[in-house]
């Protein structure tokens, strides 16, 4: 993390500790969209909302402690996720994740028995994503293929890609294995990416 | 030899620097000679960029209120936070 960016997220844990109101409102802005996708890594969607909301007014207790051996993001992420392991411990209920297979079918279907492609790539996505993202109609789209994507591959995505997570605090957050993680993304990376591929062929989402 | 279906499998390793050396350099000599595949690697990378770019990820208002909501009224309640009497 930059140096600027270390003192803001330190008067940040500061104005928490002080129980100041607008750095909560800035806190549950800036890390709640995270912690929502750990949470619905483990449980459904009414659920994960409940337990970020709980996790919210147990932090204001819990940041008296807060030392800052992690950053606060990963910190407040390990609260919930373990708050999740906690409730699936008590209704014993466990999380059903697909590792099997590395490719998605609809990407697998794409070679012949050679292992060469059959149906390649026909486009190259030349714009930039910042471009695309002013197309309002794809992001759109990709909002509604995020939505759909199964709950581990979309959190194990917005963890790594959108929170910036290292790969051992994801790891660690939803309790999988370094290379289950890997196929977790790979997975809907491959979503996305026919996603787009459909998008820019036939503009239809 | 790498086939082109090998490399779709292991595409998102090569991109994040995950691969080991041995498979990194076969990647890339693969990718010197098949344009499908060089084509494919760069479109899933813009794909992976599009979805850092979408990162705006906005949490619903509607929970964010109620957070909001939730935090104030602790925070009122307070014995749980007494620091916060003490700068008020």
């Amino acid at each position: 993390m930059a140096h600027s960016a270390l003192n803001e997220e330190q008067a940040l844990i500061e104005g928490l500790k002080t129980g100041n109101e607008q750095s909560y409102k800035e806190a549950v802005r800036t890390f709640t969209p995270g912690m929502l996708a750990v949470a619905r890594f483990y449980l459904d969607h009414s659920s994960a909302e409940e337990i970020v909301q709980d996790c919210w007014v147990t932090v204001i207790d819990a940041v008296q402690k807060f030392e800052g051996r992690s950053g606060l993001k990963t910190w407040l992420h390990r609260i919930v996720a373990n708050r999740c392991k906690n409730r699936l411990r008590n209704s014993k209920r466990e999380v059903p994740t697909d590792f099997s297979d590395t490719l998605e079918p609809e990407l697998a279907d794409r070679f012949n028995s050679k292992g060469r492609w059959d149906l390649p790539p026909k486009l190259q996505f030349h714009d930039s994503a910042d471009s695309l993202m002013e197309n309002g109609a794809l992001s759109d789209c990709l909002d509604k293929h995020l939505s759909a994507l199964p709950e581990a591959q979309r959190s194990a995505l917005m963890l790594y890609e959108a929170h910036q997570h290292k790969s051992d605090d994801v790891c660690n957050i939803l309790d999988v294995s370094a290379s289950n993680l890997r196929v977790l993304l790979h997975r809907a990376r491959q979503k996305i990416f026919l996603m787009v591929e459909t998008f820019q062929e036939t503009g239809e989402c | 030899m790498l086939m082109c279906r090998d490399l779709a499998v292991i595409a998102s390793d090569y991109i994040d620097g995950e691969l080991p050396v041995f498979q990194k350099m076969s990647v890339k000599m693969h990718l010197l000679m098949c344009r499908d595949c060089r084509t494919f690697i760069g479109n899933l990378r813009a794909s992976t960029d599009l979805m850092k770019a979408h990162s705006s990820a906005q949490a619903d208002k509607e929970l964010i209120r109620r957070i909001d909501e939730r935090v104030a009224e602790a925070l009122r309640e307070g014995p749980q936070n007494p620091a916060s009497r003490d700068t008020e």
